[in-house]
């Protein structure tokens, strides 16, 4: 009786373990993830992708990459390299994370601050506000933490002159042809004077297994 | 990259563990995870927030079975609307700086985080305004039914400014119905905000190590302040 209770002990004691490193590593991976977003490093930033067929990224109203189209969006959506007086930066905060009972995936949520600076022709690069919230599931494969699913659902992008209220300029993308290989957008609302706010992406939950809900695009708040 | 061990690796080495110092480490690990259960729980605090509409049906936060917590006081609060629409209308507080202590017995935690937040204000429809809010968020938790809750949570500003003058220039009071005065915003959620002629305050303090020792009761809020006690006059 007591070899049972221990032995039960034994493997409580070795899931909390898996599932802290877990944690770690999670925070770890899409935190070097968005550093090297920030560094202009695009082949970096897609080690951190699962190569699966059904991965998918999606950033702002920009349309859903999937599988291998997220090497042509990750080329497509990003500079690869720093050129002089570009920047962005972006950071993140508030984690929420729960990492599936059968340790195999996980999803994840991080509010993120972010500033920016766009050159421009013939004078001084302008000054920007990013800021977003990071919708993320992750997949154990090959021994670590991958990013399965992304999605980054802006909050505002404006001028830093302007701010967020005035300045509504750069909240949606400028109507010229979206990526070929872009799916249709799930969800982009950005903040706006006349924009409704509402908790999307829901937070994540703790779950048995992954079940493919789309549970960033969750309604109840439950 | 450090593969991670194999459950059944791991269940052999932990096996041959003697009970008690298994028992040890499953206690620290327990602590560890309620920190990680206590960011989520504060986390999503902060997403309704930006949520305001009033009345829907959320997930219950706070610790509505402890006798402490003013269920009705809360409910009530909830009700009311303190802007005649949502449109336009923004709160984005997302956390940082956490610090948490879990009592020994790992049903109590004690907690600060910091806010660097954003926020846009429209009260009668009239165009926002852009507010830069930051803060600080001293608050207590307790375990009710095996899952942790908010027993309180207190915003205290540092900065609520419009974002055009800055928080040197501007410091925008708590939007509530009736409209507070100076001097009740300063009682209210301004009482430790940023003023360009006093000196700042050393609060909230952070819990320390020792705080379940020296304020045992989960809702003696006294550790907030506890570096008051050690203020001269002339705010050094």
């Amino acid at each position: 009786m007591e070899n049972e209770v221990m032995q039960e002990q034994a493997k409580r004691v070795a899931d909390k373990i898996l599932r802290l490193e877990a944690y770690t590593e999670i925070q770890n991976n899409m935190g070097s993830c968005v550093l090297s977003y920030n560094y202009r490093r695009p082949e970096e930033v897609l080690s951190f992708f699962s190569s699966r067929e059904d991965a998918t990224l999606e950033i702002a109203d920009e349309g859903v990459f999937r599988g291998k189209d997220i090497r042509e969006a990750i080329t497509y959506l990003m500079p690869s390299t720093c050129e002089p007086g570009e920047l962005m930066d972006i950071q993140l905060a508030s984690p929420i994370i729960e990492v599936a009972e059968d340790l195999e995936t996980a999803r994840a949520q991080w509010v993120c601050p972010g500033i920016g600076a766009l050159p421009r022709e013939g004078e001084a690069p302008q000054a920007i506000w990013n800021w977003g919230v990071i919708g993320a599931d992750f997949i154990y494969e090959h021994g670590s933490w991958k990013i399965w699913h992304f999605h980054w659902f802006r909050l505002m992008k404006c001028d830093y002159q302007k701010g967020w209220v005035q300045d509504t300029s750069l909240e949606n993308r400028p109507n010229i042809p979206v990526h070929p290989l872009a799916e249709e957008s799930t969800y982009h609302n950005p903040y706006t004077p006349y924009s409704i706010r509402e908790c999307i992406p829901m937070y994540p939950r703790p779950y048995k297994t992954w079940d493919g809900e789309d549970w960033m695009l969750k309604k109840k708040k439950e | 990259m450090k593969k991670r061990k194999a459950f059944e690796q791991l269940l052999q080495e932990l096996r041959g563990l003697p009970p008690d110092k298994l028992a040890d480490w499953e206690r620290r690990l327990d602590l560890q995870l309620s920190v990680w259960e206590i960011r989520n729980l504060r986390g999503i605090f902060y997403r309704y927030h930006d949520d305001q509409h009033i009345g829907q049906k959320r997930r219950e936060l706070y610790a509505d079975e402890h006798p402490g917590v003013d269920m009705k006081a809360i409910r009530r609060a909830r009700l009311l609307p303190v802007v005649d629409s949502l449109e336009g209308n923004t709160l984005i507080h997302p956390l940082l700086t956490p610090i948490i202590r879990v009592n020994r017995e790992n049903d109590k935690a004690r907690a600060v985080f910091t806010s660097f937040g954003y926020e846009g204000l429209s009260i009668h429809r009239e165009p926002p305004m852009a507010i830069w809010s930051m803060g600080y968020i001293p608050g207590g938790h307790i375990r009710q039914n095996g899952e942790w809750r908010i027993l309180y949570g207190e915003w205290q500003r540092t900065v609520k400014a419009d974002r055009e003058k800055g928080w040197v220039h501007d410091m925008q009071r708590s939007n509530c119905r009736p409209k507070l005065t100076k001097e009740e915003d300063r009682k209210y959620l301004g009482q430790y905000a940023y003023r360009k002629e006093e000196s700042r305050k050393p609060v909230p303090a952070y819990p320390d190590e020792n705080t379940w020792e020296e304020y045992p009761d989960e809702m003696d809020t006294a550790w907030i302040h506890r570096n008051l006690e050690d203020r001269r006059d002339d705010g050094v």
